[in-house]
């Protein structure tokens, strides 16, 4: 039975429905026990499954990402969290040099499940270092799969999948969406793929493409561009790494035009690589250039209002770049 | 409380006499192994048999077979660049060992990971990355993960005295004592991390101190010294086995060769070098044992000759293993 969940919701829940089905299953990082997380993504694990399970971890990413390897060695499923991607600097050789090549370098002897999970993104006054995307850091590097939900419902479903995925996967939840993505969510578990795109709506003038908090402001955007007769589909990517070229390029085929919106720096972020593709394989399907909204090449995210404003991608940027496009 | 027990000068006061003769022939041939079989793997690197390189374990073998030739087969070990015969230690068979020099298919990764970096994972051993450190993290994650089985299954690491400076080592480290994790950790202080001289690495004379910032208990010992190294090592895995907590284990030593093949190492006083290789190891040893009427030069040429037949096969079997079809790069990147 579905009820209207939070994001945030979604999340606690495949965690408590995760870890009550598989007690391989355990979870560390900062805060996360006692405190339920500092967002409570985590409430009320530490109190059902004790800290053996739910574990406060020493304030080191590096070993957060290490222990949580070498646990999945033995047979443990952990899903440490990082508490702001803006940190994450110290788990990146963990994550990239070991946890995503460990299969490889082993040939298979070694697998890795483990399923990150990692706070990101802007928008709610956090600042330089509690806003951060470096999505693309990780979406650069085969063996590890990067998943950006948008909505309550994959959130649920995609962390499940994770969890249960035998790859390690870096799951980025959208501190934005914590609260004010709200939609049907099952109340029995379930997975959401993990390759492919989903259209969020369909359209025959242009393409959008985009993720994560980006996902729902494009949506806003093309439903008032609806209204003045522009009709855009709207392909969430949902899975950064691997990319769902397939969904991408069918789409273009149809509607001839692509925009692509991310909150991202602009300089080679997600918006160079889904170009570069469209380029290779749907050239001739193009009546328009591939048009990109995307935060301004500035460190993200400066804190006063204003500037915050200026940096974040909103509905008018999308519109207007959507409009650009139409007008070409 | 940490502890430190400094043994570097001990070595007279091991209780060897204890230890029976088959364990201390063991000890020795294994030792002689590692030697023979690193001195082989150069030779084969100057003859261009394989591309890369190999980081030499030559003159640090009391270190290497001291601290793991105690473990049980579900024991694990996490290596670093210069610890290929760990993996011989560990019992990976030599036909495997030299097909990883030179990339075959018969290596345990089938060519993927470099020369000298080697894992055997159904003998538990991580195939490690270049990343200096890294395997202390993932080797206690192992250690984290089968106490929580309650398994007493014991994680050796090793690591060298430059890697003591980095974050994750001590990352590792506190994560351990906290956790009172079954980790070894084996820090072999060869006084040069490439050609940056400890004196610039730390302001320590002991690392095992490194220990006492994290709680746990340290041991520094003559890394020359095999039975000085096989006690200490006994003990401390015997301790983690027991729920005691884990143990850095300092072997102070030296690396005869450069850092890589490909290092003539000019930074080092040759007076330096030449007193180090008087400290040798295997020869120290073999007096030890002579003197205890366990060894004389008829064994030691079996050892030798039996070692070399065993060497001589496994380089024919590796040099006849194929290659990887290119085609073998796109696997086992996604499971
Ligand atoms: C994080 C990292 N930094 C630098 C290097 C390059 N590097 C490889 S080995 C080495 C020196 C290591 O010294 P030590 O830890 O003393 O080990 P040893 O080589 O003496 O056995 C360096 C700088 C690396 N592999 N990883
Ligand atoms: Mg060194």
């Amino acid at each position: 039975m579905a009820r209207t969940l939070t994001y945030i919701d979604a999340i606690n829940e495949a965690l408590h429905q995760e870890m009550e089905r598989d007690d391989r299953v355990c979870i560390l990082g900062e805060d996360l026990g006692l405190g339920g997380g500092v967002f409570k993504a985590t409430a009320g694990l530490y109190q059902k499954f004790g800290e053996e399970r739910v574990l406060d971890s020493p304030l080191a990413e590096g070993i957060i990402i290490g222990a949580a390897i070498g646990a999945s060695l033995v047979g443990f499923r952990p899903v440490p969290e990082i508490q702001f991607a803006d940190f994450i600097g110290d788990a990146v050789d963990p994550i990239l040099q070991q946890a995503a090549k460990l299969r490889y370098r082993s040939s298979g002897g070694f697998t890795c499940p483990i399923t990150i999970r990692v706070c990101w993104g802007g928008g709610t006054g956090g600042g330089l270092y509690h806003s951060q995307e470096n999505t693309t850091w990780f979406a650069h590097e085969p063996g590890i799969r990067v998943l950006a939900p948008s909505t309550a419902y994959d959130a649920k479903g995609m962390l499940i999948a994770a969890i249960r995925d035998e790859n390690p996967v870096l799951f980025f939840e959208h501190k934005k969406l914590y609260r004010t993505a709200k939609g049907d969510v099952p109340e029995e578990p379930y997975t959401v793929s993990l390759d492919n795109a989903e259209v969020r709506r369909p359209g025959r003038d242009m393409t959008i493409v985009t993720y994560g908090y980006m996902a729902s402001i494009a949506m806003e955007a093309a439903e008032e561009m609806s209204k003045r007769g522009v009709e855009a589909e709207v392909v969430d990517l949902r899975t950064l790494n691997p990319i769902d070229k397939k969904t991408i390029v069918d789409s273009v085929r149809k509607t001839n035009r692509c925009l692509i919106v991310h909150e991202d720096t602009k300089t080679l972020g997600m918006g160079a690589e889904i170009a570069a593709i469209l380029n290779e394989e749907a050239f001739d399907d193009l009546d328009a250039p591939i048009y990109r909204v995307t935060g301004p090449d500035i460190p993200p995210v400066p804190f006063s209002p204003p500037l915050e404003k200026f940096f974040m991608v909103d509905k008018e940027k999308v519109i207007a770049g959507m409009e650009k496009l139409a007008a070409y | 409380m940490a502890t430190k027990v400094n043994r570097a000068t001990a070595a007279a006061e091991t209780p060897a006499t204890r230890l029976s003769p088959e364990l201390l022939l063991g000890l020795y041939r294994m030792m002689v192994k590692c030697r023979m079989c690193d001195e082989k793997a150069r030779i084969l690197f100057r003859q261009g048999k394989y591309a890369g390189n190999f980081y030499s374990n030559v003159g640090q073998e009391a270190g290497e077979v001291g601290a793991a030739y105690s473990l049980r087969e579900e024991d694990w070990v996490a290596p670093s660049h210069r610890d290929w015969t760990s993996c011989i230690v560990k019992g990976a068979p030599l036909t495997a060992c030299f097909a990883q020099l030179f990339g075959k298919v018969d290596s345990p990764d089938r060519g993927k990971s470099t020369p000298a970096h080697m894992g055997y994972p159904s003998l538990h051993i991580i195939t490690p990355a270049s990343t200096i450190a890294a395997q202390l993290m993932i080797g206690t994650g192992v250690a984290w993960g089968m106490k929580r089985k309650g398994q007493d299954n014991v994680v050796v690491s090793y690591c060298g005295d430059g890697a003591t400076s980095i974050g994750w080592f001590h990352e590792a480290l506190n994560f351990a004592g906290v956790h009172r994790l079954p980790m070894l950790y084996v820090v072999q202080n060869n006084l040069w991390a490439e050609s940056v001289p400890l004196r610039l690495q730390t302001a320590l004379t002991d690392l095992s101190d490194r220990a006492k910032g994290h709680g746990i208990t340290g041991v520094s010992v003559d890394g020359n010294d095999i039975l000085a190294v096989y006690e200490a090592a006994t003990r401390a895995i015997t301790r983690a086995r027991a729920g005691e907590g884990p143990t850095v284990l300092e072997c102070k030593t030296y690396r005869w060769y450069g850092h890589s093949e490909i290092d003539p190492a000019k930074y080092r006083m040759k007076e330096e070098v030449e007193a180090w290789k008087k400290k040798d190891p295997i020869p120290r040893f073999e007096k030890y044992l002579a003197d205890h009427k366990l060894l004389d030069d008829q064994i030691k040429k079996e050892v030798r000759d039996e070692i070399t037949r065993e060497i001589d096969e496994a380089v024919e079997f590796a040099e006849k293993s194929p290659y990887p079809a290119p085609e073998e790069a796109f696997d086992h990147i996604w499971a």
